[in-house]
Parts: C-alpha cells; structure tokens; sequence
C-alpha cells in the first residue's frame, strides 16, 4: 500500500529489535515502525476507512468489531510469544509514519523502560463464579412452617452476601500474593461473562510466564471454596493490557 | 479448573480461543489509550456503548451488594484510601442485615 494514501493501525510496542510477523486488521502485514530503542507493531491501512466518521460507522458493525477485536489481539498475542509487549487500545491510528515516529521518539525512554519492567511477563485473568444453593421447594404445610422457611431464607441470604465479599477478597489476596501485581476489575454480568453463576471476581495478574504460583493458588482456592459452590476459570496468557499505567505516555 | 482454563506454558492461540467478552474488555478498556492521531471516544459509539454499559452496570450492581471493595482498597489503589474503606463498607453491610458488628480486626495489607 502506498503510504500517501496510508495510515497506520498501530497494536503495540516492542523493542526495536522485534522482528515482525504474520497479519493483522484485514490481514494485513504487520511491521515495525523503530525509533531508536523501541519500535511500535503496525500496519498501514486506507486513511479513508479508517478516519473518525469511518471508524465510528464501522465500530457499529458489531461483526466488524468482533472481527477487528480478534485481529488486534491476535497480532499482539504473536508478539507476546516472542518478547515482551506493551498493548495499544484497538482503533489507535496514526495519520503518518512521521506522527508515530514523534510519539515513540517523544516516549521513548517510558516505553523502554515499561518494555524491561515487562520483559518474560504475561498477564493472567482469573474469573471466579458462585453457584448460589437453591431455596427449598414445595408448598409449606403451615403458615408457621411459611415464616420459618422465610426466616431462613433470609438468613441463607446474608450468609452468603456475606461469603461472596470474603470469598473474592480472599482469593483476590491469596492471587496477588503470587503474582508481581494484580488488578480487580469490576465482574461481569451474565450477558457478558455468558454463564448464569454469578461472577464475584474478575481479575487479572502479571506473572513471569514461567511463574506456576498463580496456577497452584488457583487450585489451592478451588479446593478451600469448591465445595461452597465457587469455582475459577483462568484465561490467557494475555499482552499485559491491565498493567500498563498511564503516565507511561504523560498522562 | 473449568474447561476455559489455560495454563501459562500453554503458547498464545494454541489454546481455545478466548471469550469475546474478555478480549473486548482488554482491547476497549485497557492498554494505552492516548495515544494515536485519531482518538474516537469509544464511549460515544452506540453499539459499544451497549457493552460498556453492561461493564458499568456491573460495576453497580457488585456496589449495591457490597462487592466494591476494590473500589477503595488501598492493597488495590496503592496510596489512595485509609485503609478502613472494606471494613466500613462490611459494617454497614452487617448493620443493613441486622447483624452484630464483628469486634476483631480485619487483616489489611
């Protein structure tokens, strides 16, 4: 693609020694754009589709941002075998090569320095669900019979609002203690998370890919909470999308 | 561990492919963010909105049951909260249920 009709989709940043592979956003090739010690994963794309009326259009398309969603992570999941990588949010285009130059030239002592700090490191999310026990069932023989089982119910209820608190506190602490940092994000609802249990934690850890602690505290924690109806899903590893902070680029 | 598990020494996209929800999540909320020449604020975006919504309004509901406690957590927020945020919060979570209020201390880190 020529670059005066180009901008470029940028996913992340690597050190300038990375050498880039395979495709990104519409299949396109991903290089590296380099200043000096670091060098930012990108592709070029039309300007035109990917211009602010364009991208607000398509971003709309819920099969586009599915798509493009996966595209973005994919090229990042590449790189993440690889080296270490600082993940860009999806749809950061810049209008030039000179414009991302400026940026990684700008902060590039931040980013090179956030790239050491992640340097043999994956993020890990951990998801942690609650099946709450089922109320009693049956007609109540007696209206004395009906407050009991109210009462009970009752205080079946508080029990476990309590539970939920303690329990993801608990795990949340027991995870972060085998990790280098961790972050509790807010636990999805079922029409994100797709289960009827419900979420009580939903958090993500930066470990050394090699580091098995987190994956021993997880079964370590299924074995104390399992048989409260808790149960604990990790995922990735992930580009380290939660432990990037934002004064890395003057913010 | 449920069927979603991956374990770290498991290589990128050698595993099942991720739940959409969780890759929206990182690729919509997280990362750097500005940066960029065009910067749409994804907020604005009707369809996408749908979904943030539903990330705030859990956010709101895990509120209204008392499970904010990151929200304040010094262990969580380094340098930012006293510290009492989850045992005040857990107090007025056992006075609403009538409970009595626990006397020992709360480990906090």
């Amino acid at each position: 693609m020529s670059e005066a009709a180009a901008a470029l989709y940028v996913y992340g940043v690597v050190s300038a020694s990375t050498q880039p592979d395979g495709t990104g956003i519409g299949a396109r090739p991903v290089e590296l754009v380099a200043e000096r010690d670091v060098g930012a994963l990108a592709s070029f794309v039309p300007a035109g589709e990917f211009g602010e009326a364009a991208l607000r259009e398509r971003l709309e398309d819920r099969a586009w941002l599915e798509r493009t969603a996966r595209e973005h992570e994919d090229a990042l999941e590449r790189a993440l075998a690889a080296t270490a990588v600082i993940p860009f949010r999806l749809c950061t285009v810049y209008e030039s090569r000179d414009g991302l130059r400026e940026f990684l030239s700008a902060h590039g002592p931040a980013l090179a320095g956030l790239l050491r700090r992640l340097d043999g490191r994956v993020e890990l999310g951990v998801k942690t669900y609650f099946a709450e026990a089922q109320a009693a069932t049956g007609e109540p023989q007696s209206g004395r019979e009906y407050l009991l089982r109210r009462q009970r119910e009752r205080e079946a209820a508080e029990e476990a609002a309590r539970f939920k608190v303690e329990c993801a506190r608990a795990s949340h602490e027991r995870l972060a203690a085998a990790a280098e940092e961790a972050r509790a994000n807010p636990p999805q609802p079922p029409e994100l998370s797709g289960r009827t249990d419900e979420m009580l934690l939903n958090g993500a850890y930066l470990v050394r890919r090699d580091d098995r602690r987190l994956t021993d505290a997880v079964a370590e924690l299924e074995s104390l909470y399992g048989p409260r109806g808790v149960t604990y899903e990790i995922t990735g590893p992930w580009p380290p999308y939660n432990f990037v902070p934002p004064e890395v680029v003057g913010t | 561990m449920t069927q979603g598990s991956r374990l770290p020494d498991v290589r990128p996209g050698s595993g099942q492919p991720a739940q959409l929800a969780d890759v929206l999540e990182r690729v919509l909320d997280k990362g750097i963010v500005i940066a960029g020449d065009i910067r749409i604020n994804l907020l604005d975006i009707e369809l996408l909105t749908v979904r943030i919504r539903l990330l705030i309004a859990s956010a709101d509901k895990a509120k209204e049951m008392g499970i904010d406690w990151w929200q304040g957590d010094p262990f969580l927020r380094r340098g930012d909260g006293d510290g009492s945020a989850l045992e005040s919060r857990l107090r007025r979570l056992e006075e609403r249920a009538g409970l009595p209020v626990e006397e020992e201390e709360r480990s906090e880190r």
